[in-house]
């Protein structure tokens, strides 16, 4: 008896297979980002395990290698300075900033196209959750290596939910195991990381994957229709064995060769060229994907406050809280938003709605702009004149996409079945 | 009551009750109060340098030029991050108020060091700007200005409020004492 019909006997492997390899799934390039996204958590994973091997969760001052610091700073150096240790640290950071990346790319991806659409507004909420979550989880890992870069993020960071009216001081504490720096932050940061983060990220990701298997996956708006008399729900794409199990398995290969290379090339955070915390600040810029925050917060003038009964509202509070929170509802009420009548099986053209392209544009042009004001000193950009950016520079992308999709549209008569 | 109803109540019982109870475990989960936070400055501390080859050595009013600054700790406070103060040593004759003058000495001022901002190191800087064309406090993080020859006001940037100033004196031997408490709270505004 072969060890499949022995198997198959126990699990039912020839239902399983009869019901769901046949899956099909989307071929467009551009539907790759969700996989790209999972992979990256996938390396993280694994690179991770290898590190909590090494790494010290702890600011004891400890002496290794020459090195005398707190335990967490020099276990740093010593994986640093491990040939093997120095790789996997390298491609677990760039996996991060990557799975950051294809995240976005994704969300736009599906905003542009109006796969947000009924019946796909909880995964579109789930994905946003999965967005934020990888931002959260990236930043309790800035504080692991405990440089000096790691300890100036993270005190950014005590000191904006410091800011929250109220309850902030509280929350700061609760969140940051006590004043930060703190004993506690670090291996309260390090349980957030490398337990509660990828629990709760490995749960969202297999719901946000169920839903779409659930609801299967929009499809192009020049897809054929599929012939009369067959099953309306049956979608087209290569089946989920063998092509798309071939595609996948090349696509973690691409990552795995492209993540190696830029962790060979181009060193990621080092923590040597930081050094141990100290008393000073350095001159650092957060990562790009919260550069925008950084570059709102320089721009909120300090004399922009609000008083409410028992607490002020004041400039740090708008700059980090306040204005990433009005972005992120919007973000998160787009489906609720968008009142054109939609197909649920179709993807739309992206110039088939002038309204959201515009809106969508102007929205990342908004973005651009506040993370220009991150290099605000560099480029001798004055606040003024970035507020005016900040307000002209959407405007115009928005009103161009705009016409731009309006008049495109006039001169090609729409399709009947891209609107479902 | 029938079985269903029962069983109903049973279940919301047991929910509120583990929700309840979760309370008191969720609130002693705050960190661990430190040990370093009862390390309050105090009136007759001496400043030493916080940083570089002298770090631990008293600060004297020979160990700067004017328009020269300092990062300093009170001595054996250094644990408590917020007792971090930059030391500026001014022109007496462009010192104004708001700048507490009873705790200055000789155009040396002492200003918290933690930005009222987002709560970075601010650093002293000799070199004129646009917005400051003397010498003043800015910082790194998000261009916070203040002013140290008027109590530490903010001139422009994102912070909400002055530095706190720490009033200073000198004594017989020319190092900077304490000479009472910050002029306002420290750090981040809660």
């Amino acid at each position: 008896m072969s060890l499949g019909t022995w198997l198959d006997e126990r699990l039912g492997l020839e239902r399983f297979r009869a019901k769901y390899l046949g899956k099909p799934f989307p071929l467009h390039p551009s539907f790759f980002l969700g996989e790209i996204a999972l992979f990256c958590f996938i390396v993280l994973v694994g690179t991770g395990l290898y590190l909590a091997l090494f790494y010290e969760p702890s600011i004891e001052t400890v002496t290794s290698g020459g090195v005398t610091g707190p335990a967490a700073y020099v276990s740093a150096l010593l994986i640093d300075g491990h040939p093997l240790g120095i790789l996997i640290r390298r491609i677990h950071h760039w996996a991060a900033h990557l799975m950051i990346a294809s995240v976005a790319l994704h969300l736009l991806r599906i905003y542009f196209t109006a796969a947000y659409r009924k019946p796909r507004e909880p995964n579109w909420v789930l994905g946003l959750v999965l967005l934020v979550g990888s931002i959260g989880t990236s930043f309790a890992g800035y504080l692991l290596p405990y440089d000096q870069f790691s300890v100036t993020a993270t005190a950014i960071g005590y000191g904006i939910l410091r800011s929250a009216p109220w309850i902030g001081g509280t929350l700061a504490d609760f969140f940051f195991a006590g004043q930060f720096p703190s004993p506690s932050t670090v291996p309260r940061f390090y349980s957030y990381h490398v337990v509660f983060a990828p629990v709760l990220l490995s749960a969202l990701i297999g719901a946000h994957l169920l839903l779409v298997f659930k609801q299967k996956h929009t499809e192009l708006p020049h897809s054929v229709l599929p012939p009369a008399g067959a099953d309306e729900r049956a979608i087209s794409g290569v089946p989920l064995w063998p092509g798309q199990t071939v595609l996948m398995a090349v696509l973690f290969l691409l990552l795995l060769a492209a993540l190696s290379l830029l962790s060979a090339l181009l060193p990621v955070h080092p923590s040597a060229l930081y050094g141990p915390p100290q008393p000073v600040t350095p001159e650092v810029k957060p990562d790009w994907y919260l550069m925008w925050v950084y570059g709102a917060l320089k721009m909120i003038p300090g004399t922009l406050s609000f008083r409410l009964p028992g607490a002020t509202i004041g400039s740090e509070a708008i700059g980090a809280m306040i204005l990433p929170g009005l972005i992120g509802l919007v973000v998160l009420l787009v489906p609720w938003l968008d009142r054109a009548p939609a197909s649920a099986r179709y993807a739309e053209h992206p110039l088939r709605s002038p309204a959201r392209l515009g809106f969508g544009l102007a929205g990342l042009m908004l973005l651009g702009v506040f993370s220009l004001a991150g290099f605000s000193a560099e480029l001798h950009l004055s606040v003024p004149v970035l507020w005016v950016l900040a307000l002209v520079a959407p405007a115009v992308v928005g009103w161009g996409s705009y016409t731009y999709a309006s008049r495109r549209s006039a001169a090609d008569p729409s399709h009947p079945r891209r609107n479902g | 009551m029938d079985r269903r109803k029962f069983a109903d109540l049973s279940l919301k019982t047991g929910i509120a009750a583990a929700v309840v109870s979760a309370i008191p475990g969720i609130i002693t989960l705050k960190g661990r109060t430190r040990a370093t936070a009862t390390q309050v400055v105090a009136e007759g501390d001496r400043l030493v340098f916080a940083v570089g080859a002298n770090a631990n050595q008293p600060i004297t009013a020979g160990s700067f030029a004017q328009n020269e600054a300092v990062l300093a700790y009170p001595e054996g406070k250094s644990d408590n991050h917020e007792n971090l103060v930059v030391v500026c040593k001014l022109n007496p004759a462009m010192l104004k108020p708001p700048t507490h003058m009873d705790g200055a000495a000789d155009g040396i001022v002492a200003y918290s060091a933690i930005c009222t901002h987002l709560g970075c190191t601010v650093r002293f800087s000799e070199e004129p700007m646009d917005m400051a064309p003397f010498p003043h406090i800015h910082c790194p993080c998000h261009s916070a200005l203040f002013d140290p020859h008027r109590g530490g006001t903010v001139m422009g940037g994102p912070a909400p409020r002055p530095l706190p100033q720490l009033p200073i004196r000198r004594n017989d031997k020319g190092e900077i004492i304490v000479a009472g408490p910050f002029t306002d709270a420290v750090g981040v505004r809660v």
